[in-house]
C-alpha cells in the first residue's frame, strides 16, 4: 500500500512539474528528473505496441486450454513449446489429393485428342501421385492442425511442422487466408548478449485470458543467464541453457516470447520454478535461449523431429553433494560413461578429467551439460581431457567428437533423414523464407571464385570456378578440370574436361568417377558460387534440415539429382560447406567451413589437419582454364 | 503484490535510463573467468555484476524433507567471515561455501546470534584465489519506501558452482515490525524489517539486498508467509542493525554502549492469569497490586489486556515482551476489555517496589 501511495505521489509530482514546464524555460524541462521516466515509459509502450502483433495464442482445434507463440518470420512461421503442441494424432492420415482440376484435364485432352478413359485415368493417377509427393509429409506420426489467434483478432489454422522434444520447441506455419499473406513478426535476438539485470518483457496468453487474442504483457528483469535446468515432468524436457527472468510467467505463457528492450525475441518462455504453493508464479521463470533455438531451426522448419546431441557420459566435480571439499580436486571428472559412447570411442574413460569443451575451460558439470545440451546430434565438439593415471592424471589429449543422438524417449519415428520430414511444398516454402531473409549479395555472376584449403600434408588444395568451368589442383599439380559441355572452348578441350597426374605434361581425359565427383562438387559447394547466383542455384533445392558447422547453426539444402548433394549455408546466407557422395573417395564427403576454419568428414569420420580456408572472388582469368599448351 | 508491481512498472525508467548516470557509480567488476560475458550496460546490471562476488552459495545438511540444504551468505571480512541466516541446514562438518569463481570451501560455524537470527561462518581465506570481496554494513539504515532494490541469492539452488546467483528486482514497499508476530513468523530479529516486492525465494535467504547503486541494505530473510491468504512477503533484516554483532565478532570490538540512561523496567502492577505450557494464554488479569498504576487506573481481576500503545497483546507472553520495551515513567495508552466493553486510558508506568 505504501508503495502505491508513493506512486501516486510521484504521479502528482510529475503533473506539477509538467505544468511548470509549460511556462518555464525549456532548460527546466530538460532537468526534470521525471522526464526520463516518462520518456522511458513512452519507449516501453511503443515497444509493447511493436511486439504485441507478433504474439499469438496457440490452441488445439477442439480442446480447452492452450499456450502462446510468436511469429518469427513474415511468412507465418511460429515458435512455441513442444509441450503446447501436445501429442501426435493417432488417427492422422496423409492428405488425399483433390480431384484433377478441369484445366489440367482439358489441357491433357487438347494434347491427346484420342485419349480414351483408361488414358485419362492413368493421367489422373499420375497427377495425384505428383500431388502426394508434393503435399504429403514423410513419417507416420503427425499432428492435427492448431488454431492460432493473433492480436488482430483473426483466428488462423496452422500446420505443426517440426518438433524438438529435447528443448521443448515446435515450429508451426500459419495457413494464409489469401495468397502472399505476410504477418507481423519479431526476429530472434542474440541470447548470448543478455545480461543479468537487463529489462525483459514476457508476452503471451496466461490462464487463456485473452479471448480477443491480445497478449498479456509482464515486465521484469533478467535474473540469471545460462541456467541449466535438468529434465522435469513426464517428458523430461531439459532446459540446458535458459534465461531466468523475474517477470511473472504463468500457465498459458508457455511458448510465448521473452523480448529484450529492442523487441528481439531472446527466448521462449516455457517453464517456471514454483515454491510450496503449487503452480503459481514466484518470480522465477525460464526461457529457452534464442541462440539454442537457432541450432534447431533448420530441422524444425524442414519438418523434422530435431535430435539433441550427447556424449553419453555424466560428469562430477569435487565438492558436489556431500563430498568433502578438497581444493586440490577442482576439475570435472567422468562419473559414468557408456561403453559404446562416442566419447569412449575417442579414448575418454571413467575418472578422466575433462578440461575443455570447444575451447572453453570447464569449471563444473553443469557447464559441460549446458554446452552439449544446446547442440544437435551430429555436431562436432573439440574435447580436451587428461586420462586418469595411477598417480594423478596423464598428459592432455584432444579429439573432435561427433555427438550421438540423445534418446528423449518421445515420439520419434526412427533415425535417418527420412524419419520425419515436411512435404516438398513445405520445404520449398521454408527455403523461400530463408532466401527472403538473406541480404542482397554483390559478387557478379561472371566472376571467378578461387577457394584454397591447406591439406594435412601441407600443400594447398585449390578450386577455381568460372561459370560452369571448375578446375582443381593440389599444390599446383594433379589438375583436374571439368569442362563446360555447353561451350566450345576453342582450346582443344572437348568440353568434358581433362586431368594431369603429378607434374606430367601429358593430359588425359577425366575418368567417369572424376568427372562425376567434380560435377557434384560444382553442383553443391556454395563456396564456389558467386553470391549473386545463390538464389538461382537453389531454385530447385528443398530445405533438408539443420547442421552445426564449427560452432554455428547452418541449413542443409538438398539439390536435385544423384549423389546426395547438399549445399550448406549459415542462417545469414553465407556459405557453410557442402556434402555429397564422392565417387573418387568412395565416401560421403562433408566440407564444414566457417571463416578460415575447415573440418573435413569422410563417412562420418573427421579428417584431421585441414586448415586455412580462403575464398577469393576476382575477375575471370580464362588462361587458368583449359589444357595447358 | 499488484500495487507495487504497478509502481515498479511506472518507475522502472529511472533504473534503466536516468539512473544509469547516477552519481554513485560502482566500479565495473573484474572480468570473470568465463570468456564471453557481455559487459553490463545499465546501473542495475553494473550493481548486480559488482555485488555477485560478495554473495556466496551456502550448502549444508539436508535430512527432513522440509529442510532445503542450501541458502546464501554475504562475505563480511577478508579473513573469510560470511554472514547468513541461522538455519538448521548449518551443521558442523556439513557446511560448504561456494564462491563466485566456483571454488568450494569447508566452513566452520561461529556461535549463532539468537537475538538476531543470524550466524557467521568462516572459511579459510588463505585458500581463496584472488581474495575475497567483503562488504560491511553502513552505520545508519537508509532504506526508503519506493527505493529500487535488487536481491541476490541462490534461489531454488539454480546455481551450483561458478554459476551466478539469481538477481530479482523490485522496490522497498515499507517497514514492518515483527515483534507483534513473535513466534508466528520464523523471525528472531525484532526490529523493523525491510519489506520488498522483489521476489525472495527459497535459497535466496542469507543473500544480500542492495540499493540500485550497490549499497548493502539488508540480509534477505525467508519469506513471511500468511496462511490465511496464502501469500508470501519478501523481507530483509536491515544490516545496520547487525553492525554491533559484526563488530563484536568479526572485528573483535565491543559493541558501543547504548547512550541512553540506564533503563528501569516498567511496571503496571497486574498479575496475569498465566500458566506454564506451550501456548501462552490470553492476558487476563488475576489480581491487581494495591498502589500500582493499574490500581490507580481501576483495573481489576478478569479484565483482558488487549493493547499497549501500538502493540496488540494476545497472550501473557506478548504482554511481558511489550512491557519490556518501555521504561519506568513512560506514558502509554492501555486498552482492556471488561466483559463485552472495551475501555482505554493513559497510564504512567511505574517502577516495581523493592520486595
Amino acid at each position: 500500500m505504501s508503495a502505491r501511495r508513493h506512486a501516486a505521489a510521484v504521479a502528482r509530482a510529475a503533473l506539477a512539474v509538467a505544468a511548470a514546464a509549460v511556462v518555464a524555460a525549456p532548460v527546466v524541462r530538460a532537468q526534470d528528473p521525471l522526464a526520463a521516466v516518462r520518456a522511458d515509459e513512452a519507449r516501453r509502450v511503443a515497444l509493447v505496441a511493436r511486439c504485441a502483433p507478433a504474439v499469438c495464442a496457440v490452441m488445439a482445434m477442439d480442446e480447452p486450454g492452450g499456450g502462446s507463440g510468436v511469429v518469427f518470420d513474415a511468412r507465418g512461421y511460429v515458435l512455441t513449446n513442444y509441450h503446447v503442441v501436445g501429442e501426435p494424432d493417432p488417427k492422422w492420415q496423409p492428405p488425399q489429393p483433390p480431384a484433377l482440376p478441369d484445366t489440367d484435364l482439358q489441357a491433357f485432352r487438347a494434347q491427346h485428342p484420342a485419349a480414351d478413359d483408361a488414358a485419362v485415368a492413368a493421367f489422373t493417377a499420375r497427377w495425384q501421385d505428383e500431388w502426394r509427393r508434393e503435399h504429403a509429409p514423410r513419417g507416420r506420426r503427425h499432428y492435427r492442425n492448431k488454431k492460432v489467434g493473433l492480436p488482430d483478432g483473426e483466428l488462423y489454422e496452422a500446420v505443426v511442422l517440426g518438433i524438438d522434444p529435447g528443448s521443448d520447441l515446435a515450429v508451426l506455419r500459419l495457413l494464409p487466408k489469401h495468397a502472399g499473406q505476410t504477418w507481423p513478426h519479431r526476429p530472434l535476438g542474440d541470447s548470448d548478449a543478455v545480461r543479468a539485470g537487463q529489462p525483459a518483457l514476457a508476452m503471451g496468453n496466461p490462464f487463456v485470458l485473452a479471448t480477443d487474442f491480445a497478449p498479456t504483457v509482464t515486465f521484469g528483469v533478467v535474473s540469471g543467464v545460462h541456467r541449466y535446468q535438468e529434465g522435469q515432468g513426464n517428458r523430461m524436457l531439459v532446459y540446458p541453457d535458459c534465461i531466468q527472468v523475474d517477470a511473472p510467467v504463468n500457465p498459458g505463457n508457455s511458448g510465448g516470447p521473452l523480448f529484450d528492450e529492442r523487441g528481439d525475441v531472446i527466448g521462449i518462455n516455457g517453464r517456471i520454478a514454483v515454491g510450496d504453493r503449487g503452480r503459481v508464479n514466484v518470480g522465477v521463470g525460464f526461457a529457452i535461449a534464442s541462440n539454442q533455438i537457432r541450432n534447431f531451426l533448420g530441422d524444425l522448419m524442414a519438418g523434422r523431429h530435431a535430435e539433441h546431441g550427447t556424449l553419453d557420459l555424466s560428469a562430477w566435480r569435487a565438492g558436489q553433494d556431500r563430498q568433502q571439499a578438497d581444493p586440490t580436486l577442482r576439475g570435472v571428472y567422468v562419473q559414468q560413461i557408456f561403453k559404446d559412447a562416442v566419447a569412449a570411442a575417442a579414448g575418454i574413460g571413467l575418472g578422466d578429467e575433462l578440461v575443455r569443451c570447444d575451447g572453453l575451460a570447464l569449471r563444473s558439470p553443469n557447464e559441460l551439460a549446458r554446452q552439449i545440451g544446446v547442440l544437435p546430434a551430429g555436431a562436432w565438439v573439440e574435447l580436451a581431457w587428461r586420462p586418469r593415471a595411477s598417480e594423478g592424471f596423464g598428459a592432455l589429449r584432444e579429439a573432435a567428437v561427433r555427438l550421438a543422438a540423445l534418446d528423449t524417449g518421445s515420439s520419434r519415428d526412427g533415425g535417418g533423414d527420412d524419419a520425419r520430414l515436411a512435404s516438398a511444398d513445405e520445404r520449398r516454402r521454408a527455403r523461400d523464407a530463408w532466401l527472403a531473409q538473406w541480404p542482397a549479395r554483390d559478387e557478379p555472376a561472371d566472376a571467378m571464385v578461387t577457394w584454397r584449403v591447406v591439406a594435412p600434408e601441407g600443400f594447398v588444395v585449390r578450386a577455381l570456378r568460372h561459370g560452369e568451368r571448375l578446375r582443381r589442383d593440389r599444390g599446383g599439380f594433379d589438375w583436374t578440370d571439368l569442362g563446360d559441355a555447353r561451350v566450345d572452348n576453342g582450346d582443344g578441350s572437348d568440353g568434358s574436361g581433362f586431368a594431369s597426374d603429378g607434374n606430367s605434361p601429358t593430359m588425359r581425359d577425366l575418368t567417369a568417377d572424376e568427372r562425376e565427383s567434380l560435377r557434384r562438387e560444382r553442383a553443391c559447394n556454395p563456396l564456389l558460387w558467386p553470391s549473386t547466383t545463390v538464389r538461382a542455384r537453389l531454385a530447385e533445392a528443398l530445405l533438408l534440415g539443420g547442421v552445426h558447422v564449427l560452432g554455428a547453426p547452418a541449413l542443409r539444402f538438398a539439390l536435385p539429382g544423384d549423389g546426395g548433394c547438399e549445399a550448406w549455408f549459415f542462417l545469414d546466407g553465407t556459405p557453410a560447406g557442402c556434402a555429397f557422395r564422392d565417387p573418387v573417395r568412395k565416401a560421403r564427403v562433408e566440407w564444414h567451413v566457417r571463416g578460415s576454419a575447415v573440418r573435413v568428414v569422410f563417412d562420418g569420420k573427421a579428417q584431421a589437419g585441414w586448415r586455412d580456408s580462403q575464398r577469393d572472388v576476382t575477375a575471370a582469368e580464362p588462361a587458368l582454364f583449359g589444357r595447358p599448351q | 503484490m499488484s500495487g507495487s508491481e504497478r509502481t515498479r512498472a511506472a518507475l522502472l525508467g529511472c533504473v534503466l535510463a536516468a539512473a544509469a548516470n547516477a552519481a554513485v557509480a560502482p566500479q565495473a567488476p573484474q572480468a570473470p573467468a568465463a570468456a564471453a560475458t557481455p559487459a553490463p550496460a545499465t546501473q542495475l546490471e553494473r550493481t548486480i555484476a559488482l555485488r555477485q562476488p560478495s554473495v556466496v552459495k551456502v550448502f549444508g545438511a539436508s535430512g527432513l524433507q522440509t529442510i532445503r540444504p542450501y541458502c546464501a551468505g554475504v562475505v563480511v571480512s577478508a579473513q573469510g567471515h560470511i554472514l547468513t541466516l541461522d538455519q538448521i541446514l548449518l551443521q558442523p562438518e556439513r557446511t560448504r561455501v561456494v564462491l563466485h569463481d566456483g571454488s568450494v570451501h569447508q566452513a566452520t560455524l561461529l556461535p549463532p546470534e539468537p537475538q538476531l537470527g543470524v550466524r557467521l561462518l568462516q572459511i579459510d581465506a588463505a585458500k581463496v584465489e584472488g581474495g575475497l570481496q567483503p562488504l560491511w554494513p553502513e552505520r545508519e539504515r537508509f532504506d526508503r519506501t519506493g527505493q529500487f532494490v535488487v536481491a541476490l541469492g541462490n534461489c531454488f539452488r539454480l546455481a551450483e558452482f561458478e554459476e551466478a546467483n539469481s538477481a530479482t528486482f523490485g522496490v522497498v514497499v515499507g517497514r514492518a515490525n515483527t515483534a507483534l508476530r513473535h513466534r508466528l513468523a520464523d523471525v528472531a530479529y525484532d526490529g523493523d524489517l525491510i519489506l520488498t516486492d522483489a521476489a525472495i525465494n527459497p535459497g535466496q535467504e542469507g543473500g544480500g539486498l542492495f540499493s540500485l547503486d550497490g549499497r548493502w541494505l539488508g540480509l534477505n530473510m525467508k519469506s513471511l508467509a500468511a496462511k490465511e491468504t496464502n501469500t508470501l512477503l519478501s523481507a530483509a533484516i536491515p544490516v545496520a542493525d547487525l553492525l554491533p554483532y559484526l563488530e563484536r565478532v568479526v572485528r573483535g570490538q565491543q559493541a558501543p554502549e547504548p547512550v541512553a540512561v540506564a533503563k528501569e523496567p516498567a511496571w503496571l502492577g497486574v498479575v496475569l492469569f498465566d500458566k506454564a505450557g506451550r501456548q501462552s494464554p490470553p492476558a487476563y488479569v488475576e489480581r491487581v497490586v494495591a498502589g500500582s498504576p493499574a490500581a490507580a487506573l481501576g483495573l481489576r481481576a478478569d479484565d483482558l489486556i488487549v493493547r499497549l500503545d501500538d502493540f496488540s497483546i494476545r497472550t501473557c507472553r506478548e504482554y511481558r515482551d511489550v512491557l519490556a520495551r518501555f521504561a519506568a515513567g513512560a506514558k502509554v495508552q492501555l486498552v482492556w476489555k471488561r466483559g463485552q466493553q472495551v475501555q482505554q486510558a493513559q497510564v504512567t508506568l511505574g517502577k516495581e517496589p523493592a520486595k
